[in-house]
């Protein structure tokens, strides 16, 4: 809880008006029993007005009394403010911290947490977080200020209650602590039960097609019956122990209650006591022991804020694994990109993806990247935004290696159109300008006209302003991908990076794309990343990748008569040349 | 407070804040339904309510004999104290008791009802047409099986017994004031429309607020979980600043919201203990008069004492029952809305047989919304065996045709029939049987990679999928992973590349040996020469068996014994490669695109 306490110091003064003034009300509570026994004693039973009951005394200490519980109830409002605006605080200042901190971690750490997780981080855990801190304000004060005062009020009015409370209290935190060590570990499974339940139903809904065609409801049935069967068996499990609190509690109360009626009744009868101090007496043991009660509440919600609270801090804690450089103007004259000896493995596999790939772009050359499903073509587009660091040799980018450069300013000069084309939830419009927040209308109608999206945005109703659904759904992938291209093309930067994003484009689109590209980026250096000859064999270069090893570079007519993996690649693709004699 | 205290389970945002209140529409109905859910626990229910009476009697004659022994006190006859004490202890106990047994059977009551509702869900969405998912967003969905669910749960573990006390305490307190005096108690209720009021102004605001957190809630989370699946591209844009102060703005205004719900909330607490001292004083000043005129003795003040304040927390905790019992509701009657839904149909032809794979789609016209047709007049006879390609651009309707034939969606008019038999009248599940197919999306479950190829049936052998996975070249996919085919893949496959996914997709529907073969766009991602590989081996493993492939890339389809050329939703040429390369139409220029590249 390190990390988090930082963000709950900044409010610590806000957090002392709320004890501050949860103080004030407690007193007000414990305040109470006397003036009600007072009213008892001396206004009702008249016991210092000859037997008479006193009703100008009941009056005038009732109003004060009044008076005494709206003042408490105001401390309380004000506390509750306070406390309030110190949780709620913390909370806002965690959330922004923690997704601020998720904005710059590595694509590696992103994968790691998953994102599932992260939602349920910042969303579900800061909420526990917040209530965790609002209830150690408000709630542990009040609970030992209503123990502590309670006691001393019980005390004060007769030592011979100290008995009672001795007995009564050390049973109650045994039980306490036994409940408590029960549940903790319950909370923690439940949790993943949750995610459990829910992710299956997740996978149900976005593949149902799947499921319906392989005949698969009854298999899913019987697997969310299992699932489901688990969460409710450790929510039944925590709801029994839960059970138990209440009654055992109120035994304990109740015979205290008797108990105190009983040692009274003996005092009384010595005349040491006055009846009235007994009903005080029992409005203070239950005090104490609702006290006690509440405090077993908020240990519930602090052993659940803990567990959040950690989660939340791997989040914090998670450094940043790239660090920045302070490079933020390339070379123009320097080769545009250049890999020596570069090696990858992705971190903690071992495995090794990418190996010795060197090779450098002069500014406005295209290079084409071919290579098997799995090869590593991604991996190696990957390394040139910095997405990841090589493991082995240097890639730079504009005369400096990429690890000297400031990561915006490296980003800045690369666009990089993924594999999965990712739109946002805004209109069309707004998404293709994601490249280039200045962007004029017209600069966005040309970039998705070459991107050869403008005919099918303005047959659109609503054209450029038509909202794109959440993940880009409400469009076809052939769609998707032309609005990512031209989110990429408005963004006029030196290295244009296309991975595998015009696969569900049809061949006449793709080919009218390759030529405005030709025609109109002549100056931008281009990789791209191709399954198809006909989208490769135009670019100065290709580099045809196997295995996580250059296979053979160069141009496709050298390519043709040097590599062999290069033609029978071309070979499965026109085959038909020779079969169909064209 | 109180509510914060209630253990919720719910995995969604917002656990153990204030849901907003919704009404429901049809709250009878809605009852009704709930309910019959309670049918099988008829037993339990029953003991349920003996509990809470037992219970409720105890706890409200346990403060009558403490004002009997209190009174015995004041008037010094010690003699009937340890008589009265006892009672006490035994009513304590038995109410205690009551409680316990009361916990217990909510417990069980919310663990077989929610599990069986949940359930039910489940079942009726596994079940719902495609159509229906289609249409409706998944995360309303979810929030239904999730939210709503557990919202119903925990009336039923909690708000039930509360519920049924609370209103019995009010009574049964009612009673016993009257049955001591009648003018104390009319003073003692005086105090009650105050609460009321209050409770009202104040849950009402408190609506208000809670409904606009709930709002911004969902924005908070909306935001994070767009950003995040999308965070390569907000890395690669460099959109984290932006993104960063957008989410700020969201969080600040749900910072702001909730201070003043949670104000508002904190504030019930508060009036509510004023309202009960004041119904205090006035009890002591009336209580004291009434004594001074000898109509009452001073136990029954103490006992009025008791019960006045056992009177208001009923009243106040009824007052937050409504709104939970209110949103409740509203989220059951959203489960029933999804319950009611028509699932499909699998009446028709149980058993298909041997099938042959004649294929004939005759006059088929289709559209998704009224008004706007995707599939025009569309003829299409597929013979026995053959292999035939469906191609055109992006949005002609080439997966449409695959969602008709699969029975996902039905046609507007036209008939589709395999092996001369109208598949309306084929059940659904004889129907998909019959048909394997590998869809545009590579999907696949969050399992064992075996578990995932074995997906059509668990009990096929391990040499069968060795072999089928061979065949689609997805065992190098599987080797590479640390535990071969026994790894998990975690997020349904997000670690692999999509071309690995679909390499999986085709495994998994080679595995199915069906007699027809749908590739709605199945090797989009994976290179060619892998992508031959597939297709020697489809060749051999489809061998009498019809295929049905969809394909930008025209090298997947060259050999097909039919190509279909598609366009808006109108078949506009049909042929093999050679013939329809002769007629120099569209196929003709679309291959030309590909294989001279920019031959436009």
């Amino acid at each position: 809880m390190k990390t988090i306490f930082p963000y709950v110091r900044k409010y610590l003064g806000f957090a002392f008006l709320a004890s501050l003034f949860m103080i004030l009300e407690v007193s007000v509570d414990l305040l109470q029993p006397g003036m009600m026994a007072a009213i008892v004693d001396k206004g009702i039973l008249g016991l210092g007005n000859g037997g008479q009951p006193d009703i100008p005394l009941v009056v005038s200490t009732g109003i004060r009394m009044i008076l005494l519980v709206i003042a408490g109830g105001a401390c309380g409002l004000l506390s509750a403010v306070f406390s309030n605006f110190t949780g709620q605080s913390c909370g806002n200042d965690l959330r922004k911290a923690c997704f601020s901190r998720i904005m710059h971690l590595s694509h590696q750490q992103t994968d790691d947490f998953t994102t599932g997780s992260l939602i349920t981080r910042i969303t579900n855990d800061i909420s526990q977080v917040q209530s965790l801190v609002m209830q150690v304000i408000r709630g542990v004060i009040r609970c030992l200020m209503l123990f502590v005062g309670g006691s001393y009020a019980l005390l004060s009015l007769n030592l011979s209650f100290t008995v009672v409370v001795a007995i009564a209290f050390p049973i109650i935190l045994l039980y306490i602590i036994f409940v408590l060590r029960k549940t903790s570990p319950l909370f923690l499974i439940l949790q993943e039960r949750i995610d459990h339940v829910n992710s299956i139903i997740q996978e149900n809904i976005t593949g149902a097609r799947v499921v319906k065609s392989f005949i698969q409801e009854d298999r899913e049935q019987a697997r969310f019956g299992k699932a489901n069967q688990d969460l409710t068996d450790t929510q039944f499990q925590v709801s029994v122990l839960l059970s138990f609190m209440r009654p055992v509690m109120n035994i304990v109360l109740n015979c205290a209650t008797i108990a105190i009626i009983w040692i009274g009744s003996i005092q009384v009868r010595e005349g040491s006591l006055e009846p009235g101090s007994i009903m005080a007496a029992i409005t203070y043991i239950s005090q104490i022991l609702n006290g006690i009660l509440m405090l077993v509440m908020i240990f519930q919600t602090v052993t659940r804020g803990m567990v959040s609270g950690k989660r939340v801090e791997e989040i914090l804690l998670s450094e940043p694994e790239l660090k920045d450089g302070s490079v933020t103007e390339g070379d123009p004259q320097a080769d545009s990109v250049v890999f020596d000896h570069v090696s990858f493995a992705y971190p903690g596999t071992g495995r090794t993806i990418l190996r010795d790939i060197s090779f450098s772009l002069r500014p406005g050359e295209t290079l084409a990247v071919i290579g098997s499903t799995g090869c590593g073509k991604t991996t190696l587009i990957n390394l040139i935004p910095r997405f990841y660091d090589a493991t082995e040799g240097t890639v730079s980018v504009a005369g400096a290696d990429v690890r000297l450069w400031n990561k915006a300013a490296l980003r800045n000069k690369i666009s990089v159109c993924i594999q999965k084309s990712e739109l946002f939830n805004r209109t069309i419009a707004e998404n293709i300008r994601l490249g280039d927040r200045n962007a004029s209308d017209e600069a966005v109608k040309e970039a998705a006209k070459a991107a050869q999206a403008d005919s099918f945005i303005t047959d659109m109703p609503d054209g450029y302003e038509t909202m794109v659904a959440q993940g880009g759904m409400s469009l076809s992938g052939g769609q998707r991908q032309r609005v990512a291209i031209a989110r990429a093309l408005l963004r006029k930067s030196d290295i244009l990076i296309f991975d595998d994003s015009t696969s569900a484009l049809d061949l006449k689109t793709e080919a009218a794309l390759h030529t405005t590209l030709r025609r109109d980026y002549k100056d931008v250096t281009r990789i791209i990343v191709a399954q198809r000859i006909a989208s490769v064999m135009d670019a100065d270069r290709i580099l045809l990748l196997d295995n996580g090893q250059i296979s053979a570079m160069g141009t496709h007519d050298e390519l043709l008569a040097g590599s062999a993996l290069y033609r029978s690649i071309c070979d499965s693709q026109q085959s038909s040349r020779q079969k169909g004699g064209v | 407070m109180a509510q914060q205290q209630n253990v919720s389970f719910r995995g969604g945002p917002g656990r153990g804040m204030g849901t907003p209140v919704e009404k429901p529409a049809a709250m009878k109905d809605t009852l009704k339904r709930l309910f019959s859910y309670f049918g099988s626990e008829k037993v339990y229910v029953l003991i349920l309510i003996l509990c809470v009476t037992a219970g409720v009697l105890c706890g409200s004659f346990a403060p009558r004999m403490q004002s009997s022994a209190i009174d015995s006190v004041v008037r010094g006859s010690f003699s009937q104290l340890p008589r009265l004490l006892t009672i006490m202890l035994i009513l304590y106990l038995l109410s205690a008791a009551a409680v316990l047994l009361q916990g217990l059977i909510s417990a069980r009551l919310s663990r077989n009802i929610t599990g069986k509702l949940r359930n039910d869900l489940f079942d009726k969405i596994v079940h719902l047409p495609v159509s229906y998912l289609d249409g409706h967003s998944h995360g309303d969905l979810m929030s239904r099986m999730t939210n709503d669910a557990e919202n119903v749960s925990n009336i039923i573990s909690q708000s039930l017994s509360s519920l049924f006390s609370g209103v019995l305490t009010l009574v049964v307190t009612l009673i016993m004031m009257l049955s001591y005096n009648v003018p104390l108690t009319l003073l003692t209720c005086s105090t009650v429309v105050l609460t009321l009021l209050a409770t009202r102004f104040l849950s009402a605001k408190m609506r208000l607020y809670y409904v606009k957190r709930q709002e911004l809630l969902g924005k908070v989370n909306s935001t994070v979980e767009e950003m995040v699946s999308n965070c390569r591209t907000v890395a690669a844009y460099n959109l984290q600043e932006e993104s960063v102060k957008d989410f700020e703005q969201t969080s600040d205004a749900l910072k702001k919201t909730g201070i003043i719900a949670d104000i508002l909330g904190n504030a019930m607490g508060p009036v509510m203990n004023s309202l009960s001292n004041i119904t205090f004083v006035i009890v002591a000043v009336f209580g004291a008069w009434f004594a001074i005129h000898g109509y009452i003795s001073v136990g029954v003040i103490s006992a009025f004492i008791i019960y006045s304040k056992q009177f208001s927390r009923p009243i106040n905790e009824l007052a937050q029952l409504y709104g939970q019992i209110a949103t409740a509701l509203a989220g059951a009657e959203r489960i029933f809305a999804v319950l009611d839904e028509k699932s499909e149909d699998f009446s028709g032809e149980p058993k298909l047989g041997k099938v042959n794979g004649v294929v004939e789609f005759s006059h088929v016209n289709f559209s998704y919304e009224p008004g706007k047709q995707v599939i025009y007049d569309f003829n299409l006879k597929v013979e026995a065996g053959k292999k035939i390609a469906l191609v055109g651009s992006t949005g002609c309707g080439k997966t449409t045709i695959v969602n008709l034939l699969m029975r996902f969606y039905e046609p507007d008019s036209g008939t589709i029939t395999v092996d001369g038999t109208d598949i309306t009248k084929i059940s659904r599940h004889a129907l998909r049987d019959a048909i394997g197919i590998v869809l545009q999306d590579a999907i696949l479950f969050s399992d064992t990679v075996r578990a995932n190829l074995k997906y059509a049936d668990a009990s096929i052998s391990d040499e069968k999928m060795l072999e089928s996975a061979r065949l689609a070249s997805c065992d190098t996919v599987a080797d590479a992973l640390p535990d071969g085919y026994d790894s998990f893949l975690a997020s349904a496959g997000a670690g692999l590349s999509q071309g690995q996914k679909q390499l999986l997709t085709i495994g998994r529907a080679f595995l199915s040996y069906p007699y027809i073969l749908i590739l709605d766009e199945a090797t989009s991602s994976v290179d060619t020469r892998t992508e031959q590989n597939i297709q020697d081996a489809m060749a051999r493993l489809m061998k009498g068996r019809t295929s049905l492939i969809i394909a930008h890339r025209l090298s997947t389809i060259l050999d097909a014994d039919q190509i279909v050329v598609m366009d808006k939703g109108h078949i506009v040429e049909t042929g093999t490669h050679s013939e329809l390369l002769a007629k120099k139409g569209q196929y003709y220029s679309l291959y030309m695109t590909q294989f001279a590249g920019n031959a436009t």
